[in-house]
């Protein structure tokens, strides 16, 4: 194993779950996320030498919206919008329990598909990521105040789909 | 809504603040009552959040990620791939313009590079054109209406640099008007913005773009594209001649 490759597996891959977890939100789809994380990963790697700081997650996850802006198209072009959801195995002892938590779970996750992307990315980046503002910005592409207005905007935003209902 | 402080409590709530500007955040939040609902709402937000599905990377992908890791060279194919940006077609440099995205960091340092990270940006997110039109009487207005400078216009179709729009972008931190031409399958963007005395690099490559910044009047202009050195040359000569 070549040197690149040592430290590209001691510095991104370790954001793999990261990287995953951001192309799902995104584009909503486990098959479009698999083909966005697998080129974003490649994109990573070939880029890696030019890579100097030290923010490595940060840097992943810039790149991993890059792919999903550049498959967006293509997407759309399929007319694929919907939320797919997948089986997930319910690790509560208690059956009954377990499908009340899933059932909350799927709604909220329905709420959060519900929000534009735009406004969808800075949230999922702030509350799941736990990413800084200067970093969100730095994944997104806007400013700083754009981050925080579109912040606040999102959660003013969920909290009204909640009421709504669904 | 009577409160002005609501992001900055928002940025307190997030643990964006420190020293005196947490202190002040933190007295505002004691006695407004507009900024104590929001931190209720911020803090049950988070806390419903929390229950939200955190996706893991299946098995399968991360196999295959490692398995195709595996068939790249040894070798670092960083050189190919930026001849690739500068030399090839679009595809190949809104491909370079998303790891270029990357790389940069927020704050470009120079104005060659500002002008390079906006034209990926706007290469990346497919958003070269905000007008489009290959009419000079169009494209003039909306720049003047939009980027408050009213650039000069012109087609150089009968050249084989035809005039496909325009956007207003951002060139370190101020707006800049953008005149978009399109040659062959490669692009062109003729930044300009109104001179602030800054000192202008005159001509190189950025990122993997031919960048040639100028200042003509009191108007800086910076054209930027990933065309063939020749090419470039003849753009920068036509609109330089269009100017005088």
């Amino acid at each position: 194993m070549d040197d690149r490759r040592r430290r590209f597996e001691a510095q991104a891959l370790p954001h793999l779950d990261a990287a995953y977890s951001l192309a799902r939100w995104l584009s909503r789809s486990p098959a479009d996320a698999d083909d966005i994380v697998q080129d974003a990963m490649l994109r990573a790697f070939r880029a890696f030498d030019g890579f100097r700081g030290t923010d490595a997650k940060a840097w992943l996850l810039a790149i991993v919206r890059n792919c999903w802006l550049s498959a967006g198209t293509a997407a759309r072009r399929r007319g694929h919008t919907s939320l797919e959801d997948e089986n997930l195995v319910a690790d509560g002892a208690d059956p009954e329990e377990a499908a009340i938590q899933e059932g909350a779970r799927r709604r909220l996750d329905a709420m959060i598909s519900r929000l534009p992307a735009e406004f969808r990315e800075i949230l999922i980046l702030r509350e799941m990521e736990d990413m800084s503002y200067r970093e969100i910005a730095q994944i997104t592409g806007v400013p700083i105040g754009t981050v925080m207005s579109r912040l606040a905007r999102s959660r003013t935003m969920l909290r009204e789909i909640a009421m709504e209902g669904p | 809504m009577n409160c002005t402080e609501p992001l900055q409590t928002q940025a307190y709530l997030d643990g964006e603040l420190n020293g005196t500007q947490a202190q002040a955040a933190e007295a505002h939040l004691q006695t407004c009552e507009e900024c104590q609902a929001l931190a209720a709402q911020i803090a049950d937000l988070s806390d419903a959040l929390r229950k939200a599905t955190r996706y893991r990377a299946p098995q399968a992908l991360r196999s295959r990620i490692l398995a195709r890791l595996d068939r790249e060279p040894v070798r670092s194919s960083a050189r190919s791939f930026w001849f690739g940006a500068a030399s090839g077609t679009m595809v190949s440099a809104i491909a370079a313009a998303a790891i270029i995205l990357a790389i940069v960091p927020p704050a470009a340092t120079t104005l060659a590079q500002s002008v390079a990270q906006a034209h990926a940006r706007a290469l990346t997110d497919g958003q070269t054109i905000a007008v489009a039109s290959s009419n000079h009487h169009t494209v003039k207005p909306w720049l003047a209406a939009h980027a408050g400078l009213s650039p000069p216009v012109a087609d150089f179709a009968s050249q084989g640099f035809v005039l496909a729009g325009g956007r207003v972008d951002e060139v370190a931190g101020r707006p800049a008007a953008v005149m978009v031409y399109h040659h062959g399958n490669h692009e062109l963007d003729l930044f300009a913005w109104p001179d602030r005395g800054s000192h202008l690099p005159s001509s190189g490559m950025s990122y993997g773009f031919r960048i040639r910044v100028w200042k003509s009047g009191d108007v800086d202009f910076a054209a930027v594209s990933d065309v063939d050195a020749q090419a470039f040359q003849k753009f920068v000569e036509l609109v330089q001649a269009e100017r005088e």
